[in-house]
């Protein structure tokens, strides 16, 4: 096949493509193996041939799917940096973070016939990552939330607080107490690299989660 | 042996945080499986006797004879330590137990056990079961010439349905060489391990939920009674050629709460039994290692034949599997955004009852409407308040080559919140009702591929 640049229209869009429906379903599969929602409402769907967790209440899969509907066109414009999954205790403390930090190469084209399905593969790796991060990290206390935030680079969000890119749910800039942890554990899960995509993930947990 | 290889668990266990199963073992490391299966106890051994085992955790495959719903059967699942003897105290004989995997993670659920077999599999296509304890020789992956013919074949005769994966088709031309080839080697791992041993080295099913007596029964009226090819099979006379004969749903009981999922499906060929060309799904359970021939016995296969002489009523009491879990209905419904549930337009075409009309049966190249029952999801709230999310069986009518359900059938998808404020769909159907859980039509799991098609 032709190769592709970054000048093809689509190109960006299939990246982020890409990158959402992986995003959707790491952050349902976070939501599952931390225990933030009780696993009856989770089913077994099946992703990059393996099977995974996603859940099944209306309202989180579409507060997770508007999230991320705002979230790619900034990864299409190649400004977000990083995707975070803040989980925070009852006093709204955050007390782990997941990050995602993403960087796609400036000068792209995809030349591969087998591209597609080694980036399969490298998220597959991610996502069987995630399953098992359990075992370097310790247990949360219970009535926990969750929030994503999106960090950018420079000051791309200023557009989106004037477009709002879906209707009635606007993105406000977020507190310092949830974007800053103290005392925080980096444990680093996974990095990927392809020639699309780059991709690496961390875990910021706090020391003592009370 | 040399000790090398506990320094090689050790690190992959603890250093780099993963899952050994002895599958990843041995295909990893070049040892026979039963070797892989040795080392991994031989590792627990080591540290639990040194106490700094306590991190670690085991999976193990327990398989024996217990009686289920009265019937006898050859149960294999994956438990996890701790419901371990619970499991070997239900079965009657205990035939075998092994170490399935040791990881430092509590795992909730079996999900990645598969997702670590799955890449060592597929790297290792062509010889996975170099190292494996089953063999048959008869086993040999069809080559593109028979492959081709066989589906020929299948599309070919008006007498015969076959419900095939179209992945596994050649001429399905929308997946690319990966991808394409990507499920058929999986089926061909699962076609050529031989099932005359009952040490089997993938995940079995044990399904729950089934009319057994029954349908035993009327798996063994139909094999004798028909002459087809596909009768082969499950025939009792026909022991040996089983090798294809897999079970497919893959379903652990790794704890008492997860549910099943039905991810594997199996090959079967029309013509010949040796050969592999189209999926289905089947869950069986599988007889001891000792009676080749009894696994026809307990084999609950699912056929789709349609003769034209079969009355209405023997297609009723066809056997079909009923899928314990409605959730391994959305296996293959990928939604590039998971759809809030009234969405779930892909869904009639994975689960497939089919109920033909048989006096409008005409030749195969005509398009036919049926009605068939589809699993649909409705989430609605109850009296209570809260929220329920019911997976009922709704008949619909569909095309024969149609893709997407009649936006008529949609009408009666009432699963969107408002609609259905105190309305109650129709639950779980009586056990006759049985469905065929593949698709019959050229779709799948919607790949990235989809994003380089050329057009």
């Amino acid at each position: 096949m032709a190769t592709l640049t970054r000048q093809d229209l689509n190109f960006g869009q299939v990246v982020a493509d890409i990158l959402c429906e992986f995003l959707e379903v790491a952050i349902h599969l976070i939501l599952y193996v931390r225990e933030i929602y009780p696993s009856g409402i989770f089913q077994k769907r099946k992703k990059y041939n393996v099977p995974v967790q996603m859940s099944c209440h209306p309202d989180l899969n579409q507060y997770i799917q508007d999230t991320l509907h705002c979230v790619k066109p900034l990864i299409e414009k190649n400004e977000a940096e990083k995707v975070v999954v803040v989980i925070m205790d009852k006093e709204h403390h955050p007390v782990e973070r997941f990050v995602f930090e993403i960087s796609q190469p400036p000068l792209l084209s995809i030349s591969s016939e087998t591209l597609l399905s080694h980036v399969e593969q490298l998220l597959r790796a991610m996502i069987l990552k995630i399953s098992v991060c359990d075992a370097v990290l310790d247990n949360n206390p219970p009535g926990c939330t969750f929030t994503v935030l999106v960090h950018t680079r420079e000051a791309a969000t200023r557009n989106m607080e004037k477009v709002q890119v879906i209707k009635d749910f606007p993105w406000i800039v977020a507190d310092e107490q949830e974007v800053h942890m103290e005392e925080a554990k980096l444990i680093p899960l996974k990095t990927m690299t392809s020639d699309i995509l780059k991709m690496q993930l961390y875990v910021e947990e706090k020391t003592q989660k009370t | 042996m040399d000790e090398l290889y506990l320094d090689n668990i050790d690190e992959y266990v603890n250093d780099q945080n993963k899952i050994v199963t002895y599958k990843w073992l041995s295909l990893t490391l070049g040892v026979h499986v039963n070797t892989a299966k040795q080392m991994l106890y031989h590792y627990l051994q080591q540290k639990r006797n040194e106490s700094s085992g306590t991190s670690l955790r085991a999976t193990y495959l327990v398989s024996g004879k217990c009686v289920e719903n009265g019937s006898t059967c050859h149960k294999v699942s994956v438990v996890r330590e701790d419901k371990l003897e619970t499991v070997k105290a239900k079965m009657d004989v205990t035939i075998s137990v092994h170490v399935y995997s040791v990881q430092k993670a509590e795992l909730k659920d079996s999900s990645p056990l598969y997702n670590t077999d799955y890449d060592a599999v597929k790297e290792n296509l062509k010889n996975c079961n170099k190292y494996s304890a089953i063999r048959c020789a008869a086993a040999v992956p069809m080559s593109s010439a028979e492959l081709q013919k066989a589906q020929e074949m299948a599309l070919a005769p008006p007498a015969e349905r076959e419900i095939s994966k179209p992945g596994l088709n050649e001429n399905t031309s929308a997946t690319s060489k990966p991808s394409a080839k990507q499920p058929a080697g999986i089926m061909g791992m699962f076609a050529s391990k031989n099932a005359s041993k009952s040490q089997e080295s993938s995940k079995e099913v044990k399904t729950e939920q089934k009319d057994d007596s029954s349908l035993v029964e009327t798996s063994k009226s139909k094999t004798a009674s028909k002459a087809n090819p596909m009768s082969n099979f499950f025939g009792k006379s026909a022991p040996k050629k089983a090798d294809e004969q897999q079970n497919k749903s893959i379903k652990e009981e790794t704890d008492g709460s997860s549910t099943a999922t039905a991810t594997a499906s199996m090959k079967q060929s029309q013509t010949s039994p040796k050969s592999e060309t189209d999926i289905k799904e089947e869950q069986s359970k599988v007889s001891s290692a000792k009676s080749k021939d009894t696994r026809n016995k307990t084999k609950r296969a699912e056929v789709v034949d349609s003769d034209d002489e079969k009355m209405e009523s023997q297609q009723k009491k066809r056997r079909r599997i009923k899928k314990p879990q409605p959730d391994s209905s959305d296996d293959e419904v990928v939604p590039d955004s998971p759809p809030v549930p009234n969405v779930h337009t892909p869904s009639p075409k994975k689960q497939v009852k089919r109920e033909p009309v048989s006096h409008q049966e005409e030749s195969s190249g005509v398009k036919r409407r049926k009605r068939r029952r589809v699993l649909k999801s409705n989430t609605f709230v109850d009296e209570d308040g809260s929220f329920v999310t019911e997976k009922g069986y709704v008949s619909e009518s569909y095309s024969e080559s149609e893709e997407e359900p009649e936006p008529n059938s949609q009408a009666k998808d009432t699963s969107s919140l408002k609609q259905s404020f105190g309305k109650k769909e129709a639950e779980k159907k009586e056990k006759s009702q049985k469905k065929t859980s593949t698709a019959n039509k050229p779709t799948k799991q919607p790949s990235i591929m989809g994003f380089f098609q050329k057009k």
